[in-house]
């Protein structure tokens, strides 16, 4: 890199709140920006529409602290259980990073789609094994997070049919095997 | 660092020929002290023992960090954020979860330290130094587990463990609001002695042990037994924040060479 890399820890002081703002892997504190992780500094130009017009600090490495899911975030999960009420999900991916170790999801009848909410049939609408995109509702219970696949594109976005093979989506709520042909009822996610 | 632990070595090779021994079975300043009145392994009153550190010493943890401090030997390795244990409660912010555990060689007889008050004190004293630091907003409803191994006591093995470990929480890209490190203070006869060996433990009448964040100039934990003078106590504060202000720049410095090593290679 021809730019000289300047690397700071947790605590130490990386400019005045007069001058810079903080960004990802910073605080502020007392009247100045203060790194909070171990990475490379980088100050960042505020985009020009934003309100705030002070350049922006951040600190950052390509080792970060391990995904979390979060309230809004959208998420990969694979339905582990289908009851009548609920399904349940292990969340693989939140965004684009991928988690080290498993979280649980729970996605209730009620947040299945956006209407007819309370004729939603969970077996029609999920089958163990499914991948689904959803969003992170809340952060649930102390068991799981609460998901919602209430967004047309939100839901499976891959199954398997009965016969093994990849179903491929041919309408918002049937799915159908190409070995076979038979049809198979989900919430289909419309993937853009 | 290499050369640091070379130093490490050496100095105490000397010491071994000066009557450690005899020291160590002795009680009272007289035999901790030379007639310099430098202390047994060499070191004025106020000085630190030679350390070193690294991090990434445990490669299936998300995070990790080995330190070596005198004799002390400890290694520390973090996981997570994950999962909250099912039976735990729901709870808005993070949660740290400490375990320190004791090699059962790390003492000179084998397995006792397992069996003493310290194996269940110790991981709610590295909790407690911790949790002011950490920034448990950042991943709420998750654990993060740190799990210390004491590889060798040789005094001062709490305030290792706590330094070490939030190297290994920085290793993991956990967000702090500053490093702590820790450092233990004797007060022997009329002398207090700074980062106290095994030996100079035992002998002493009073323990303090401070955690502090260097740069936000705050202690996290401030931890006195025995027997203080109020002036003593005083003067073993300052010696002592100071001795953490130092081993908070050789943590950061050490941090950083890890990172401008990880670029080179790539």
């Amino acid at each position: 890199m021809s730019s000289i890399e300047v690397f700071s820890t947790p605590g130490e002081v990386l400019g005045s709140l007069a001058v810079y703002a903080p960004g990802p892997g910073t605080y502020a504190w007392g009247g100045n920006v203060v790194s909070s992780v171990v990475g490379l500094q980088r100050v960042v130009p505020p985009s020009p529409d934003a309100p705030d017009q002070r350049p922006i600090i951040e600190v950052s490495r390509e080792k970060e602290q391990g995904a979390v899911p979060g309230p809004g975030a959208q998420v990969t999960a694979k339905i582990r259980k289908v009851q009548p009420r609920q399904a349940i999900a292990d969340i693989l991916c939140v965004g684009t990073r991928a988690v080290k170790e498993k979280f649980r999801g729970l996605v209730r009848q009620q947040d299945v789609r956006a209407t007819e909410i309370d004729k939603v049939d969970m077996h029609l609408s999920f089958r163990p094994g499914d991948i689904i995109r959803a969003e992170v509702l809340s952060l649930g219970d102390a068991r799981a997070y609460f998901l919602s696949t209430a967004k047309n594109e939100l839901g499976v976005v891959s199954a398997t049919s009965d016969a093994g093979a990849q179903m491929v989506p041919i309408s918002w709520q049937e799915m159908q095997c190409p070995v076979t042909f038979q049809k198979e009822f989900r919430k289909v996610a419309k993937v853009v | 660092m290499a050369k640091r632990r070379g130093e490490v070595a050496a100095s105490y090779a000397v010491d071994a020929n000066s009557g450690v021994g005899e020291a160590a079975f002795s009680r009272g300043p007289a035999r901790l002290l030379t007639a310099d009145g430098d202390r047994h392994d060499g070191r004025q009153l106020h000085e630190c023992r030679l350390n070193f550190l690294k991090t990434g010493a445990v490669s299936s943890a998300a995070g990790s960090a080995y330190a070596e401090i005198g004799q002390t030997k400890v290694i520390v390795s973090v996981f997570g954020p994950r999962e909250s244990h099912k039976a735990e409660a729901f709870s808005g912010i993070g949660r740290l979860n400490c375990n320190v555990q004791y090699a059962s060689f790390a003492t000179s007889v084998r397995g006792k330290a397992n069996q003493g008050a310290e194996e269940k004190e110790f991981p709610v004293l590295l909790h407690k130094a911790l949790e002011g630091a950490v920034m448990l907003h950042t991943f709420p409803k998750t654990t993060v587990d740190i799990f210390a191994l004491i590889l060798q006591s040789g005094g001062g093995d709490l305030p290792a463990v706590i330094s070490c470990a939030s190297m290994a929480l920085a290793d993991a890209g956990i967000a702090m609001y500053d490093l702590v490190s820790a450092v233990s203070t004797g007060y022997v006869g009329k002398e207090v002695l700074l980062d106290t060996t095994l030996e100079e433990e035992k002998c002493s009448d009073g323990e303090m042990m401070v955690t502090f964040m260097a740069s936000r100039n705050e202690i996290t934990q401030l931890k006195i037994t025995g027997q203080w003078p109020d002036a003593t106590m005083r003067e073993a504060l300052s010696v002592s924040l100071d001795a953490c202000a130092k081993l908070a720049n050789v943590m950061r410095e050490c941090l950083k060479e890890e990172l401008a090593g990880v670029d080179e290679d790539e």
